[in-house]
């Protein structure tokens, strides 16, 4: 398998070529270093005063020059750390928007994995949620989220399922790219009503084990909190090292009008989680 | 009568020069491009003044005379106040960052905002790179170094350089002091708290073991290239002399412009000559900057002749009569066009307005507009309106951008332009409302 994992300077981002040395050791797979060069938005038209082009073009040339600086450091530091634990690891620099960059190289590897707190345009924002959110809504393929210092957990993972297509989709897409080798997986569900949970909690272990050969074990959860709230609970009871589900992220409007399970459960896992949309 | 149709190069060049670096950048870069536009938008305006204006050929080399005049004083502080660097750093808190802006807004009526801004910025940023959280401090730094503190003397600001060009005396500044102490005073008090504020919330930055970080030693702040200071005196006695006494020696205005402008150009070649090349690789120093001014500004100079002239004559029935009003009016246009045209503009309107009761005053003197009761008041709201509001977008003033350019280049994440603007709108405008209130 080949995974791409997006590399920046910040700790959420070492945290996840943690995680993915980790996956690469335990599956056999390779791993690509992709870091990004925003130069359309360090160079973007910008209203200038009087006298002010020149500072303009200077402020542009030091910021690409410091841009690709940093993104050869990381590569080489990628490098290094992917020989030290043994995996074969490969690298690339792109320049481009970073949201457009990662969604077009990503059609070339089965997964990507990046830090769910990395600034991809380091040199011009603050916080960069615009580049997740945007992967989120339009990636066609599997993506691990690895949040800023993982909790230590058990090997085990939770797959979230509720019979949807979206669940299916992200539970066969686990399935089929065998991170689920020599690992415990339990199939959880939240319904109000405990029986029927527990009976689509064990239709999605029955298709694991049709489809895949995967033994999986039924979570039926019931609980008066927020959905989200319920699932991170058993995860935390079930001691599970990862998360699978098939979400979707809402633009932040209809966040703030409907809510979002898939976007709640990413900004509070203490573990890595495997999203397929 | 003035036509309108002759002003409208104008009001088109200065929204261009505010829009074509946002939407189309790669065009306006080269000086070809800019002199191209400026030059397709005078040609109306030289021709009408040329072919059809009793007054034309004068009133255009009036304008000549006084765009070199204003270009060889800002050269002449950019020049000079490139050449001085301070090294070393100092430790910064919020005490001693809020008396290094209290220290350039001294500074900005001397040597000029740009200036002033030039000298200031990096040690600053520098004083203040072990801090994550630095943007609001440039910020203030634009609000009060690069804007506020150049009310004070004609050498401050463009637009008060402007208006001493065309007779305003220069000691005449001096009675802005209190809207000068009032408003940079204020902003000192609110940036000092909210420094405070910031620095005490702010997390201890840590080595990875978890021990907190050495503090980094500092060397000790020291000035070099001093001599320019003596160039620097040099210019402001220039400035003065010639601004307060010149008419005793010289009865030609283009004699003592002339005189003026030897003496600026010496000056500067005298500190590009004694200069050590390390101090302007230090300061970055670079001749470009000036010379888009001098592109921009030949634009500017021909098309705004018409302009000012149909404002003076009209200016009574524009509507616009009240101090408070000139200092809205002025500063709202100030803060998204560049402020220097923008004042010339309103001080054009405010002679059409002071004028009356037998007395007519001219847009070419506006000493007699200083003199005169209604029009002190008038000159004072469209000053201060047009200095100050210059803050309130990174386009009002021109050290703004450079500001915010070499603060990126220290990796400080500045606001966007709208962003900034929401800093400048919930600082700036409730702060200028009590100016008008106080002062209008």
């Amino acid at each position: 398998m080949d995974i791409l994992i997006c590399l920046e300077g910040s700790v959420s981002s070492a945290s996840a070529i943690g995680v993915a040395l980790a996956i690469a050791r335990s599956i056999r797979a390779s791993l690509v270093g992709l870091a990004i060069v925003d130069e359309p938005d360090i160079v973007a038209g910008a209203a200038t005063s009087i006298g002010g082009a020149s500072y303009r073009k200077d402020r542009d040339t030091a910021l690409l020059e410091d841009a690709h600086a940093r993104a050869r450091e990381w590569l080489e530091g990628f490098i290094a750390l992917g020989r030290a634990a043994g995996v074969s690891v490969r690298t690339l620099e792109l320049v481009g928007r970073p949201a457009e960059t990662i969604l077009q190289e990503m059609q070339q590897h089965d997964v990507l994995l990046f830090g769910r707190d990395v600034n991809f345009r380091f040199e011009t924002q603050e916080h960069d949620n615009y580049t997740r959110d945007r992967i989120l809504r339009r990636a066609g393929k599997p993506i691990i989220i690895v949040p800023e210092n993982p909790a230590p957990a058990g090997s085990g993972v939770m797959i979230m399922y509720d019979g949807s297509t979206a669940a299916t989709r992200a539970l066969r897409s686990f399935a089929a790219s065998g991170l689920a080798r020599a690992r415990r997986i339990h199939v959880a569900t939240v319904d109000d009503d405990g029986s029927n949970a527990f009976e689509i909690a064990r239709q999605g272990c029955h298709l694991l084990r049709s489809e895949f050969g995967i033994v999986a074990e039924p979570e039926n959860v019931v609980s008066a909190e927020s959905i989200a709230d319920a699932l991170l609970a058993r995860r935390a009871k079930l001691d599970a090292g990862m998360i699978v589900l098939g979400g979707y992220i809402p633009s932040p409007l209809a966040r703030l009008v409907w809510g979002s399970v898939t976007h709640a459960i990413l900004q509070s896992t203490v573990v890595p989680v495997f999203l397929h949309y | 009568m003035t036509p309108f149709w002759t002003v409208v190069p104008f009001l088109l060049y200065l929204l261009l020069i505010a829009a074509l670096p946002l939407f189309w950048g790669h065009f306006w870069e080269p000086h070809r491009n800019k002199l191209l536009v400026a030059g397709v938008l005078a040609i109306p305006v030289v021709v009408y003044l040329l072919g059809f204006h009793p007054d034309g050929a004068a009133l255009l080399f009036d304008s000549a005379r006084e765009y070199v005049a204003f270009l060889a004083l800002l050269a002449a502080l950019f020049v000079i106040s490139g050449g001085v660097y301070v090294r070393g750093s100092f430790a910064g808190s919020p005490a001693v960052n809020t008396g290094f802006l209290a220290l350039g807004a001294v500074l900005a009526s001397l040597i000029g905002t740009t200036g002033a801004s030039a000298l200031l910025i990096r040690p600053l940023l520098r004083a203040n790179e072990h801090r994550p959280r630095s943007r609001h401090i440039v910020v203030f730094f634009i609000f009060i170094v690069a804007n506020g503190g150049g009310l004070l003397t004609p050498l401050g600001d463009p637009p008060l350089y402007l208006g001493f060009l065309r007779g305003v005396p220069f000691t005449w500044t001096l009675h802005l002091a209190a809207q000068w102490a009032f408003v940079n005073g204020v902003l000192l008090v609110i940036f000092a708290l909210f420094d405070g504020y910031v620095s005490r919330r702010e997390p201890i930055r840590t080595q990875r073991g978890g021990a907190p970080d050495a503090p980094e030693p500092q060397q000790p702040l020291r000035l070099e290239g001093t001599l320019n200071l003596v160039w620097l005196l040099g210019v402001v006695a220039t400035v003065f002399v010639v601004g307060t006494y010149g008419r005793h020696w010289l009865a030609s205005q283009t004699a003592r412009a002339a005189v003026q402008i030897a003496a600026m150009a010496v000056l500067s070649a005298l500190s590009l000559a004694s200069t050590p090349r390390r101090i302007h690789e230090a300061n970055r120093f670079s001749l470009a900057p000036i010379q888009e001014v001098a592109v921009v500004f030949v634009g500017i100079f021909i098309t705004m002749v018409p302009a000012l002239l149909f404002l003076a004559e009209r200016g009574a029935s524009l509507g616009i009569t009240r101090p408070w009003q000139f200092f809205w009016a002025s500063g709202a246009l100030s803060s998204v066009l560049d402020n220097a045209p923008t004042y010339l503009t309103f001080a054009s309107l405010a002679t059409g307005v002071a004028s009356g009761g037998g007395q007519v005053l001219s847009v070419n003197d506006l000493g007699a507009l200083a003199a005169h009761p209604i029009g002190h008041q008038l000159l004072t709201a469209v000053s201060c309106g047009s200095v100050f509001m210059g803050a309130i977008t990174y386009i009002g003033n021109g050290p703004n951008f450079m500001v915010k350019a070499i603060a990126e280049q220290h990796h400080v994440r500045m606001p966007s332009f709208f962003g900034y603007t929401l800093w400048s709108f919930a600082i700036l405008v409730p702060l200028f409302a009590v100016v008008a209130l106080v002062f209008f």
